[in-house]
């Protein structure tokens, strides 16, 4: 009986390319038929091909139904379910800022005031690029000099060409570590592998006179014209990802100028194109490619991707016509107003030099954060680690700041393959990645498979409810061989750096027994180790949480696995929509359960970390703070966004949150509490990065321009254009320079996540209203609109009525420095020490 | 009119309520002092009112400043005294000529 399973379309830019690749990359290691029906449009595709898959124009919602038929049906249903309900739904997750969008903001003063000439698009990349603007032309294909080939010559040379461009894709993959040139390359090989793309190509080769090189130009156009002509934005931007593919091709059958024709980059430039591929980004030479200006290339492309993961400044959307009168010319790629700039001199280039000079602050200031330890603002420590799945990540875990690996998952260097790996092969990747991370500690998890996740070399019964079937350390001892194999190459490899081997699935003190005694004779027999190498657990059977003080006296460490514990302690699957509403981590019952595990294993001494999502979503770390847990372990994006937060809570209101939220009947409470509750330490209203003591503003636009970045180097703001747009807009009732040589703009506004105050004092007098005399000393208050009646909004009305006196208004003049100033206002206005 | 017995209330408020209300009030209460007038300053910020004037204040005073950029809240409690009514602005930069009028 053939197989089967349905599901409503997760993703909201339907079934696309890179999505699509990923069923397809599963479906391809099974040798079962496998047919998605899209019940909305009708339409079926072979899940073995990408372009079928993404001709069915799935949208967002719309109902699927997978249907298997074959010899290994059934493994390759759970396979591909868990695909889809783990994997698939996270496909499409862009970078915030790219997500946010930057849309057609106004532009600020600066450039209103300037003589720039300026053509808009939409930034798609952030970033400030300066160069030259070279237009960049895709070459055309000369297929005059192909020679006349006989249907079977075309058939053969087809066949060799689609075996070298797979070949080449394989040897690129082992060279890349960039993830986003790694997923391209995947789509980019999926689509060279599709049998759909094959059919079509032998089909047109069987008509006599049809070269091996015309089919791929017509393959070409056939599916960029399917791709181009779909509904969804983000499809019809595939294309460009077909003409990569069928390049590459005509590149193998040697067909002249099929390569793309880099203009070689010989100093800083802007690249102008109306439809740049990605191939051609990976092209061009990165170390001049300062920015790049674009016509049709939407966001969601895979260059936009690319652009964004190689930091390079992009915006499209530029009117070609427009744009390439100024070719050869310097240029400025505005990818935070999303706009191509020329001309810029005098008041532009000083605005483009204060904004390299924000970007530049904000950047020193994350990396400084992300690379001390993470820590509450009241000092308490929290370990913050990385969740790995592959060698190649941990350069990028710990350039983002991580401290240790808090899981590194083994189950990649056993899937995809028909044989398990040996103990040589094992102990290499170990050995990889414990030399790549020095001296901080490594969690590797061993083997986690089992009936939901299966593996074509293991052959399993099949299990009627597989997540609460054999899997995890209860297949142990029916895989005993392969399972001390690993243990061999971990030990092996043990003394190349700091070791943790951890357990998934454990239920009762009898597994734990169990392990240890074979981690023991594997140590006992093996002649290079680090004998401390500790044997810990992951907690996700609530079974086990509460086993934890007769596990204690067995294991070393502990890390809570809170994405199954959750299921299983809900008897909920987060995949099913139906039951989503009661598998909630902010519920009280399962901050209960954190609770007790986190006790349990401090009380017996005890190291306990989490590795869950739970620990990469900030709404929640104030009760993960809470729970006094030694280390979590996030993905490596969630690194620095959730080191930042740590640093503004106080660990002793987070204790009380806790314990406020334990008491709590629902999640929407706990959650409502959690964000009302003070679990942050004020911001002091002004700190040293505010107060800017040697200002070289020449102007108004200028002076405003920099306080506002100040406000976004100190982390208050994410978008200080805004906040200027607010600040202009109340100077727009009255000009807010007082005489004496002062100023006192301001605004209101929730784009700050702090009441500040920034001092800017003027190295020469700058002119601010048409009746104002000169202004030397600017200070700009910006008031959160939701406070109403804050300590703060007191010592702003104190520190007003101050200079109305002309003798305050002398000793600000005579404060020289940064911290001269905080302590005058301190002393005079009431303000708080800044405590960071 | 006795000058060193005038006795003046006045309200400020500006378009934010952050800073101007607050330098105006400030103004005229330093300004009143030197001239040796009796004044009460009311604030309308954003922290609402503070140093609120009664009915009873306001009927004891002889003349009210209303220095304000916007409409303010209980207007009805100066309907009977005699008023200036100038801009914040104007407060800050001007108190002395403010307080001319008053005299």
């Amino acid at each position: 009986m053939p197989a089967e399973f349905t599901f409503a379309f997760p993703l909201p830019d339907g079934l696309h390319a890179r999505p699509a690749s990923g069923l397809e990359e599963i479906a391809r290691l099974y040798a079962s038929e496998i047919t998605l029906f899209n019940q909305r449009t009708g339409r079926k595709a072979s899940v073995k091909s990408v372009l079928e898959l993404v001709a069915t124009d799935t949208r967002a919602g719309d109902p699927c139904r997978i249907l298997l038929q074959g010899p290994d049906e059934v493994l390759a249903a759970r396979e591909l379910s868990r695909f889809v309900s783990e994997i698939l739904p996270h496909c499409d997750e862009l970078p915030p800022a790219a997500a946010a969008g930057a849309g057609q903001a106004p532009l600020p003063q600066c450039l209103l005031q300037s003589p720039v000439e300026i053509c808009r698009g939409t930034a798609v990349a952030a970033g400030i690029g300066c160069g030259r603007l070279r237009r960049f032309a895709t070459a055309m294909v000369c297929l005059d000099s192909i020679a006349n080939e006989t249907c079977d010559e075309a058939r053969e040379k087809l066949r060799q060409a689609l075996q070298a461009v797979d070949a080449l894709y394989a040897a690129r993959l082992t060279l890349t570590a960039n993830p986003a040139t790694l997923q391209l390359l995947k789509a980019h090989r999926a689509m060279a592998r599709d049998p759909a793309l094959r059919q079509w190509l032998e089909g047109a080769v069987a008509a006599p006179g049809v070269s091996a090189a015309q089919a791929v130009v017509a393959a070409q156009n056939h599916f960029a014209g399917l791709f181009s002509a779909c509904a969804s934005e983000l499809l019809r931007e595939r294309a460009a990802d077909v003409r990569d593919v069928c390049r590459q091709l005509l590149q193998a059958l040697g067909v002249p100028a099929a390569a793309p024709e880099t203009p070689p980059l010989a100093e800083d430039s802007i690249v102008l194109a109306d439809n740049l591929t990605p191939a051609e980004l990976l092209s061009l030479d990165r170390h001049y490619l300062k920015g790049l200006a674009l016509g049709q290339t939407g966001p969601a492309s895979h260059t936009a991707i690319l652009a964004r993961s190689f930091a390079i400044p992009c915006v499209t959307g530029i009117d070609l016509l427009e744009a390439a009168r100024w070719e050869g010319q310097e240029a400025v790629v505005d990818g935070e107003l999303g706009l191509l700039a020329r001309a810029v001199t005098g008041p532009a280039r000083r605005y483009y030099d204060m904004e390299q000079r924000r970007l530049a602050g904000r950047l020193a200031r994350l990396q400084q954060l992300a690379q001390k330890p993470g820590t509450t603002q009241d000092g308490a420590r929290l370990e913050i680690a990385a969740n790995l799945s592959s060698a190649a990540e941990v350069p990028a875990a710990i350039a983002a700041g991580a401290e240790s690996i808090g899981l590194f998952r083994t189950e990649m260097l056993f899937m995809d393959r028909a044989e398990p790996p040996d103990e040589e092969e094992q102990f290499h990747t170990y050995r990889g990645v414990l030399q790549q991370a020095g001296d901080r500690t490594v969690i590797i998890r061993t083997l986690d498979f089992g009936g939901d996740k299966p593996l074509p070399w293991l052959k399993l019964p099949t299990e009627a409810n597989p997540l609460l079937g054999c899997r995890g350390v209860r297949l142990y001892p029916r895989i005993e061989a392969q399972f001390r194999a690993q243990l061999r190459a971990l030990l092996r490899a043990s003394v190349h750096g700091r070791l943790r081997i951890m357990i998934p699935m454990l239920t009762q003190v009898g597994e734990a027994r169990w392990v240890k005694r074979v981690f023991l004779e594997e140590r006992a027999h093996a002649a290079i180790h680090d004998s401390s190498v500790a044997l810990g657990a992951m907690v996700e059977v609530p079974a086990a949480a509460f086993a934890l003080p007769a596990l204690a006296r067995e294991l070393d460490f502990f890390s809570i696995g809170s994405n199954d514990l959750l299921h299983y302690f809900t008897a909920t699957d987060r995949a099913q929509g139906d039951t989503a509403e009661l598998c909630q981590p902010a519920a009280p019952a399962f901050l209960r359960l954190l609770k007790t595990i986190a006790d349990d294993a401090h009380a017996g001494g005890k190291w306990i970390g989490l590795c869950g999502e739970m620990g990469g979503q900030t709404p929640f770390l104030p009760l993960l703070v809470g729970l006094g847990l030694d280390e979590i372990s996030v993905s490596i994006r969630a690194i620095a966004p959730v080191k930042s937060a740590l640093a503004s809570l106080s660990a002793v209101e987070c204790r009380r949150a806790l314990a406020e939220c334990l008491d709590c009947a629902t999640a929407e409470e706990v959650l409502a509490l959690a964000a009302l509750r003070p679990v942050r330490q004020p911001a002091p209203l002004l700190d040293e990065r505010m107060a800017i003591m040697c200002s070289d503003a020449a102007s108004k636009a200028e002076a405003i321009k920099e306080l506002c970045d100040a406000l976004y180097v100190a982390g208050r703001t994410d978008l200080p254009r805004q906040v200027e747009e607010a600040v202009w807009q109340r100077e727009a009732a009255y000009s807010t320079g007082f005489g004496h040589g002062f100023a006192i703009p301001h605004c209101k506004t929730d784009l700050v996540s702090a009441n500040s105050l920034c001092v800017l004092k003027a190295q020469r007098a700058i002119r601010w209203a048409a009746d104002d005399p000169p202004v030397k000393i600017v200070l700009l208050l910006v008031v959160r609109n939701s406070d109403k009646a804050s300590e703060h909004l007191k010592v702003l009305a104190r520190l007003a009525r101050l200079l109305m006196h002309e003798e305050f208004r002398a000793r600000l003049e005579a404060a020289e420095t940064a911290a001269a100033l905080i302590q005058l206002l301190a002393n005079q206005a009431g303000f708080k020490e800044p405590e960071d | 009119m006795d000058r060193k017995n005038l006795n003046i209330v006045a309200v400020t408020a500006c378009p934010t309520g952050i800073a101007h209300t607050y330098m105006a009030a400030e103004q005229l209460e330093k300004t009143a002092r030197q001239l040796g007038y009796q004044i009460k300053v009311e604030t309308q910020g954003s922290m609402g009112i503070e140093n609120e004037l009664s009915q009873a204040d306001v009927d004891a005073a002889s003349v009210a400043i209303l220095a304000c950029d916007i409409a303010i809240e209980k207007m009805e409690r100066f309907a009977r005294i005699r008023k200036i009514e100038v801009s914040a602005q104007e407060a800050i930069k001007n108190p002395r000529a403010v307080l001319a009028r008053a005299g």
